[in-house]
């Protein structure tokens, strides 16, 4: 190959960097990235089609089912949705307890990442630490719902069940142990000189990019821009909770890392707040399964950044459609901006730093190195392959 | 921060007869369905003069005989403005607004995979979401076709 000249090179479905599939065509000039192709769609599901078969009864079900780690943020978006269309009074407790579960699964969904980010540039030490310690979240998940993933706590109206005396001294116990953990995971991740070396200036998005790109949530955060959709477009009780936008100029992954860091510290002070003003009352409100024609546009802070569903209704029993676009699609032109110009060892951490979310390997790429053309796979041609016994 | 009464009030003052319709839904939620040859400049002024930077995405909603396509556009991270506009199946197409703000580039791909709206000069329309041997004239969002029936589609494909 004559100096110079660029080679293509598909990364995933399967690859170093991410747990679930997604691909990458890049184009690299020796070590350096000089063009990015994204390939979605490896684990598209149909779920937007799926909500418009079932009712609204049976969607909160399959909302919560739209991803793993964030589920509640789903239902939260998805259950505030139906209620307006309804005008239904959320009780005050009900809302506080949304609050509650919320910033709880975004200190286990922002430990995972950091612990997957460690992984990424080789500090193994930090990840089974922070991931031991991300158990707690999980075991106070297992108490309040009897579920560790699928905490199925909203419904439309309120929520399904209740935090008792005994288990908010259970969660305040929970939260010592962790924000001592935390701040100390905070101190490391600031003053390591390991993780310094292979984060600052690393994948940077400078702001006017984030912006122009539509970036969202701790991306757009890391690059210096205060958005934050609890602050910004209040729902549950935000309105009533004292917190800060936690930001962070310095645009590169280092960046992404504290201000995941700094807001699990701020989420544990917002459950604390929480669970000392929460009001006594009812949970739920009985909610109507008749909904009446309308829409309704419904906004969500989810771990990952700014969620957002539309949901249109024509008066029947189910939706007559029903969108969602979650923050990782999002991040994911901001994401191409990113590796531009990055080397292509930094390529795994830079693609984790936007903690994406995807998800089932269905086809692959080839690329004939003497023609430089590319082929890929259909699933016909993959099954052809496959050994059969 | 501009009031949502005043964005609209100068969302009228711009596009005249081209408005047709403009309704602040409660606190921080604007929907405005407009003419769509006036897509490209409503979409212009506000991200110049109103500062309305962020693209949260594009719906599509099949409607029988139309499509409708809702851009929520977001002013300050806080009050979204949802822009209408209604295309005839028989002319799915729409000018692409990947220049006025980039972030919008795979919420039309998406948009064009899933229920066939063209947008003219979106720089790469190719598949994103739905596998390369996908038929061509399918598309899995629009209303026509069944859940049923797709999955009789993508089982006869595999087997």
């Amino acid at each position: 190959m004559a100096y110079g000249s660029t080679i293509k090179i598909p990364f995933g479905p399967q690859h170093p960097a991410l747990k679930e599939p997604t691909n990458f065509l890049f184009e690299v000039d020796g070590e350096v990235v000089v063009d990015v192709k994204p390939r979605l769609g490896y684990n598209h599901r149909g779920v937007e089609k799926a909500f418009e078969y079932r009712t609204y009864v049976q969607n909160i079900y399959l909302a919560e089912r739209i991803c793993g780690i964030c589920s509640d943020a789903h239902t939260t978006n998805y259950t505030q949705a139906i209620e307006e269309l309804l005008d239904l009074d959320v009780p005050m407790r009900a809302k506080y307890i949304r609050v509650i579960i919320a910033e709880l699964e975004r200190i286990h969904s922002h430990a995972l990442w950091v612990g997957m980010a460690a992984h990424e540039i080789g500090f193994d030490t930090l990840f089974m630490y922070i991931w031991r310690d991300r158990e707690t979240v999980l075991d106070l998940f297992e108490m309040i719902s009897g579920n560790r993933i699928h905490y199925a706590m909203n419904t439309i109206g309120g929520v399904r069940r209740d935090i008792s005396e005994v288990m908010v001294t259970e969660i305040m116990k929970g939260l010592d142990f962790l924000e001592k953990r935390l701040e100390y995971y905070t101190e490391v991740v600031k003053t390591d000189k390991t993780i310094s070396r292979r984060t600052s200036y690393i994948g940077v998005l400078k702001p006017e990019d984030a912006v122009d790109l539509c970036a969202v949530g701790p991306t757009l955060r890391a690059s210096g821009i205060a958005n934050d959709v609890r602050m910004d477009d209040p729902y549950a009780v935000y309105d009533e909770i004292p917190f800060t936008i936690v930001t962070h100029e310095s645009c590169d992954v280092l960046g992404r890392v504290i201000v995941r860091c700094e807001e699990m510290l701020e989420s544990g002070k917002i459950i604390r707040y929480a669970l000392k003003n929460m009001p006594e009352g009812e949970i739920r409100v009985k909610a109507p399964t008749a909904v009446p024609q309308g829409e309704v546009v419904s906004r969500v802070e989810a771990p990952r950044g700014e969620l957002i569903h539309y949901v249109k209704s024509n008066g029947t029993g189910k939706p007559h459609r029903y969108k969602v676009r979650s923050p990782t699609l999002a991040n994911i032109p901001a994401l191409c901006k990113m590796l531009l110009g990055g080397y292509v060892a930094d390529i795994p951490i830079v693609l984790a730093g936007i903690d994406p979310c995807f998800s089932c390997m269905d086809r692959m790429v080839f690329v004939d190195v003497r023609t430089n053309e590319k082929k890929i796979w259909t699933m016909q041609q993959l099954r052809g392959k496959e050994i059969r016994n | 921060m501009k009031k949502e009464n005043e964005i609209v009030e100068s969302l009228k003052g711009f596009l005249k007869e081209n408005l047709i319709k403009v309704t602040i839904q409660r606190e921080r939620r604007i929907f405005a369905h407009i003419k769509s040859d006036a897509l490209r400049d409503s979409i212009s002024y506000l991200v110049r003069k109103l500062d309305v930077k962020h693209l949260s995405t594009i719906t599509a909603i099949d409607l029988d005989g139309e499509i409708e396509l809702i851009y929520h556009l977001t002013y300050k991270g806080s009050t979204t403005i949802s822009i209408r506009i209604t295309l005839s199946k028989k002319d799915l197409k729409a000018s692409t607004i990947t220049d006025l703000i980039p972030g919008a580039v795979l919420y039309e791909r998406e948009v064009h995979d899933l229920f066939g709206i063209e947008f003219e000069g979106h720089p790469d329309l190719s598949r994103l979401m739905l596998p390369e041997e996908w038929p061509e004239d399918v598309y899995p969002m629009r209303k026509e076709y069944g859940i049923e029936q797709l999955r009789e589609m993508v089982s006869k494909k595999q087997s």
